[in-house]
């Protein structure tokens, strides 16, 4: 029973994090349904950019936390503005092919400027247990986990609903050319949303490199992308909520399922393609998602 | 066509065939003078860099050619991108050294094994995702590439894929005492000027294996772009392209588009496989380090440096992805650049970089490019039943043969 | 008759004018200069066959295709501006289809419909259609999506209100309604414009509806006006009932 829980704990701190990444995956999605190859490394270049805050310049963790995901929106924006917007968004062949590329060059530059070394990334939560019941212990790592990412869905669900900006963001996401009809400038709109995708990714990047048990290096977000965009098909590709419960469930699945089955343990990512090759099979909308799935 | 090109020729005139038949002879001959000079040379010193240059890499070449053929079939039939052609490479690459080093087989009976296996399993993981319209089809191949490399490593399969260690297989492939490739390369070396290139005296044994599997496996690959050409123009294969993105039109023409889809994703997944076969006849080794997402995406890049549904393009892509990172990982001193830059992973960058830049500059790819200039030069025009010459339009094909073999430009 | 429409004279009130307008989609032009303008408070109708080129030169005006010629908005030109400027500059389009936002609720896609406003009566506005079509606040919190045909067009023609425009484009508002919704429909257009004034182009298949609400009109053919006359004129000239009224 106590390993039980101690799984259930494992599980909800993973899946609190590809729940983060797939926020960043579903922002982009709802309004272009575009998926962002390249969104787990610019999460990547976001957790970079806070351990050189914080044991380089001395910036207080959450600070720099804060800095790097403003410096990874930033960053996106442009992205979208040099390498996205020139393309018709509709035609989404082009923009695969760019975050392939985006993907495969950022990896890279991550790797010429930091080496593929594993580097310790500084504490975000306290360490110890917030919890212990018999031998199963609750981690205030997995309690500060889940706390960011529910925080991080709520704001994001005030953001869309309460504000202009947001306003124009829903009205993109549902019919473009109506949106201009009404005054929306659609190429801005949907920069505000790769920028906010980086922000929430780079926050995501980080809390999960913040597990005592991880190590950063260039490499470490391929995964967790891979689990994220299960966690984000499960949900319902355009639903926030929808992520939030998707990658929890995967992260369920990745420490429940897979001990008590004789499925490998290096199989775990294995698991979650099988999950996505289920959604599609039984609910390709998603628990949540409020996108028509068109059949051919 | 604004541009009248220099010469006209009509289609089935003595010409034409003449124009075809010099066209492969010419083919086959350069073929034939880079095998020989690849197999001698040892590196090349330039800047201070040393960049090896041998017949392997080519026959490694043609594995990523026939992987990026399948490709331009799934992105030609469905408008859609695999992500996971990798996985369907290290699916026939391991079960070929399987059957090779522990049961005996010979590397082209594997071909009965592979080809069907991988285009099951291609059908069974492109079921479900080809059925819906959109980004599906990239999310689930994405993640069977990644797992790839964990799949192989499994404790079970351990006996059979040997691990992290890598499935070592020796080649049965021995230069037939028959050809006289000796003779070949004394010809060759013969040539006033050019003969230091092709080295001296008589071929090891080792070399002319290294040739007779070059040679072997290109007869491969010309086979595979028949077939693929083939059934691009076949009556079927002519219609799903035209209804690709109608869904109207299928379902007035009944034809089953998702089955179709479905279909060619197999045969993708096969040549995938097939691919793998090549690679590791000439390699001797399947390691799971060979077959992340990374060679995955790789492919991608082959796929879009050719041009996105033009078969000829594969050719290209397939130089590039195996020449370009090998190069980059060579070159580790340049005036300007710092060393750092050139000690990392320089290759993915490239590559990246590639992406990014053709889909802007060349859409259509590096052929489409050349095609244009071609069109100026030589034209192939059809022969009306009049006898006059048809006004248009088709500019021919890399071996020389059929104009029309080539996917459209997909659109998702 | 097409010389008539060129010299007429283009009166200094005109909200809309609107001279040698040509435009299309990519390499097909559609329209092939067209000429002609909409007083202040007018309602006027563009009729003609499917194809004729009535959608296009709607999206003509509001900046949804490249064009050439003159567009004129209360003597400033909005030729060539991208779309979402001309709706600052006070065109409000009403698309093909009613461009619902499906996923929206009701109210959400009227306060979208005030966006480029800075003021702070929307809501004061937005009762105001409330009032005009009670059917929308009832639903207010509903997915637009969710509403039927004829509920759609009124949020439509709401969230287009909601700008504050100086000319309202509406782009065949009866499509697949049914004929006593469309009567309804077309009748709050006239009260919707005298009791505000609203100046209004409507794109129409529907001509004898159209034309019974419209001060003027104008019939387009092969993307240039055929015949153009007050809509009472049209409605009883033979020869254009006959071959464009379909009556």
């Amino acid at each position: 029973m106590d390993l039980f829980l101690n799984r259930v704990f494992d599980g909800l701190s993973n899946g609190a994090t590809y729940a983060l990444i797939a926020l960043a995956l579903v922002m982009i999605f709802k309004a272009t349904t575009l998926i962002n190859f390249a969104q787990g490394e610019f999460a990547m270049i976001g957790a970079f950019i806070v351990l050189v805050l914080a044991t380089e310049r001395g910036v207080p963790m959450w600070i720099a936390v804060i800095l790097a995901m403003i410096i990874a929106g930033l960053g996106a924006a442009g992205i979208e503005r040099t390498l996205i917007r020139p393309f018709d968004p509709a035609d989404h062949l082009p923009l695969v092919i760019i975050t392939l590329g985006l993907f495969l060059a950022i990896n890279a530059i991550a790797g010429i400027v930091w080496r593929f070394d594993p580097r310790r990334f500084p504490e975000l939560f306290p360490s110890g247990n917030a919890l212990t019941i018999g031998s199963a212990t609750l981690t205030w790592y997995t309690v500060g986990v889940v706390c960011t990412t529910l925080i991080t869905a709520s704001l994001l669900t005030l953001l869309l609903n309460k504000t202009k900006i947001g306003l124009a963001f829903r009205a993109v996401s549902s019919n473009l050319e109506s949106s201009e009809l009404v005054g929306v400038r659609v190429g801005p709109t949907l920069q505000f949303g790769w920028a906010i995708a980086a922000a929430v990714g780079a926050l995501g990047a980080a809390v999960f490199v913040a597990n005592p048990v991880l190590q950063l290096e260039p490499t470490i977000m391929i995964r967790v992308l891979i689990f994220a965009v299960s966690a984000a098909a499960l949900g319902g590709l355009d639903s926030l909520w929808g992520a939030i419960i998707g990658g929890v469930a995967i992260g369920m699945v990745q420490s429940i399922v897979v001990p008590y089955t004789p499925i490998p343990n290096e199989l775990a990512l294995a698991t979650a393609v099988i999950v996505l090759l289920l959604v599609l099979i039984f609910k390709p909308a998603g628990l949540l998602g409020t996108a028509a799935v068109e059949r051919v | 066509m604004a541009n009248t090109p220099r010469f006209t020729i009509v289609e089935g005139s003595p010409q034409q065939l003449a124009y075809k038949w010099v066209g492969i002879a010419l083919f086959s001959l350069f073929l034939l003078l880079i095998a020989f000079a690849y197999n001698d040379t040892g590196s090349l010193t330039l800047l201070g860099n040393d960049y090896t240059i041998s017949t392997p890499r080519l026959t490694k070449a043609i594995a990523f050619i026939i992987c990026i053929l399948g490709l331009q079939v799934v992105a030609g039939f469905t408008g859609q991108l695999s992500l996971g052609q990798g996985f369907f490479f290290g699916t026939g690459a391991y079960l070929s050294a399987w059957l090779v080093a522990d049961h005996n087989w010979s590397w082209f009976a594997t071909l009965l094994v592979v080809v069907p296996a991988c285009f099951v399993l291609g059908m069974i993981v492109g079921i479900p995702a080809l059925r819906i319209k959109g980004l599906y089809l990239a999310l689930v191949t994405l993640g069977l590439a990644a797992i790839f490399p964990s799949l192989v490593q499994l404790e079970g399969l351990k006996p059979y894929t040997n691990g992290a260690g890598g499935k070592q297989v020796s080649s049965d492939l021995k230069a037939p005492d028959w050809l006289p490739l000796d003779g070949i390369a004394a010809i060759f070396q013969k040539i006033p000027l050019l003969g230091q290139y092709f080295g001296d005296g008589d071929l090891s044994s080792k070399e002319s294996d290294r040739v007779w599997i070059f040679f072997l496996m290109v007869v491969l690959a010309v086979i595979c772009f028949k077939l693929v050409s083939n059934l691009v123009n076949s009556r079927p294969g002519r219609a799903l392209r035209a209804i690709r993105d109608n869904e109207t039109s299928a379902a007035v023409t009944g034809m089953n588009l998702s089955l179709y889809k479905t279909l060619s994703f197999g045969l993708a997944s096969a040549l995938g496989g097939v691919g793998g076969i090549v690679y590791v006849a000439e390699l001797g080794i399947a390691s799971p380090g060979d077959f992340t997402q990374l060679i995955s995406i790789y492919f991608i890049v082959g796929l879009v440096v050719g041009g996105v549904g033009t078969l000829s393009g594969a050719v290209i892509g397939g130089l590039v992805i195996t020449f370009v990172p090998d190069w980059a990982s060579s070159t580790q001193e340049l005036p300007v650049v710092p060393e750092r830059w050139l000690s990392g992973p320089t290759g993915p960058l490239i590559m990246g970089v590639l992406l990014i830049v053709l889909t802007f500059v060349l859409p259509g790819g590096v052929v489409a490019g050349t095609r244009k200039l071609k069109a100026k030069i030589v034209r192939i025009v059809p022969r009306t039943p009049d006898g006059d010459i048809a006004e248009i339009v088709d500019v021919d094909e890399l071996l020389g043969d059929d104009a029309e073999n080539e996917l459209a430009a997909p659109s998702v | 008759m097409s010389e008539d429409t060129t010299q007429n004279p283009t009166p200094a009130q005109a909200v809309l004018h609107v001279a040698d307008l040509k435009g299309g989609y990519g390499q097909i032009q559609v329209l092939h200069g067209l000429d002609f303008y909409v007083n202040d408070g007018e309602i006027v109708v563009i009729l003609g066959a499917n194809g004729a080129g009535k959608t296009t030169t709607l999206r003509a005006i509001s900046g949804m295709i490249a064009t050439s010629g003159t567009v004129d908005l209360r003597g400033e030109s909005i030729q060539g501006s991208k779309a979402p400027d001309i709706v600052r500059k006070g065109v409000a389009h009403v698309p093909q289809g009613r461009g619902t936002l499906n996923e929206l609720s009701v109210e959400d896609n009227l306060r979208v419909g005030a966006f480029i406003r800075k003021d702070n009566e929307v809501d004061a506005d937005m009762e105001r259609w409330f009032d005009v079509y009670p059917v929308l606040r009832e639903r207010r919190n509903q997915r637009a999506g969710s509403l039927s045909g004829g509920e759609q067009q009124m949020l439509a023609v709401s969230r287009a209100l909601m700008s504050r425009p100086d000319l309202l484009l509406l782009d065949e508002p009866s499509l697949g309604l049914a004929p006593l919704i469309v009567k309804d429909l077309f009748d709050r257009f006239a009260e919707i414009n005298k009791e505000t004034g609203m100046t209004m182009l409507v794109v129409e298949q529907n001509a004898q509806l159209a034309l019974a609400i419209a001060d003027r009109g104008y019939v387009i053919e092969s993307g240039e006006i055929a015949f153009d006359g007050p809509a009472a004129e049209l409605l009883s000239d033979d020869k254009i009932r006959k071959s464009y009224l379909g009556v």
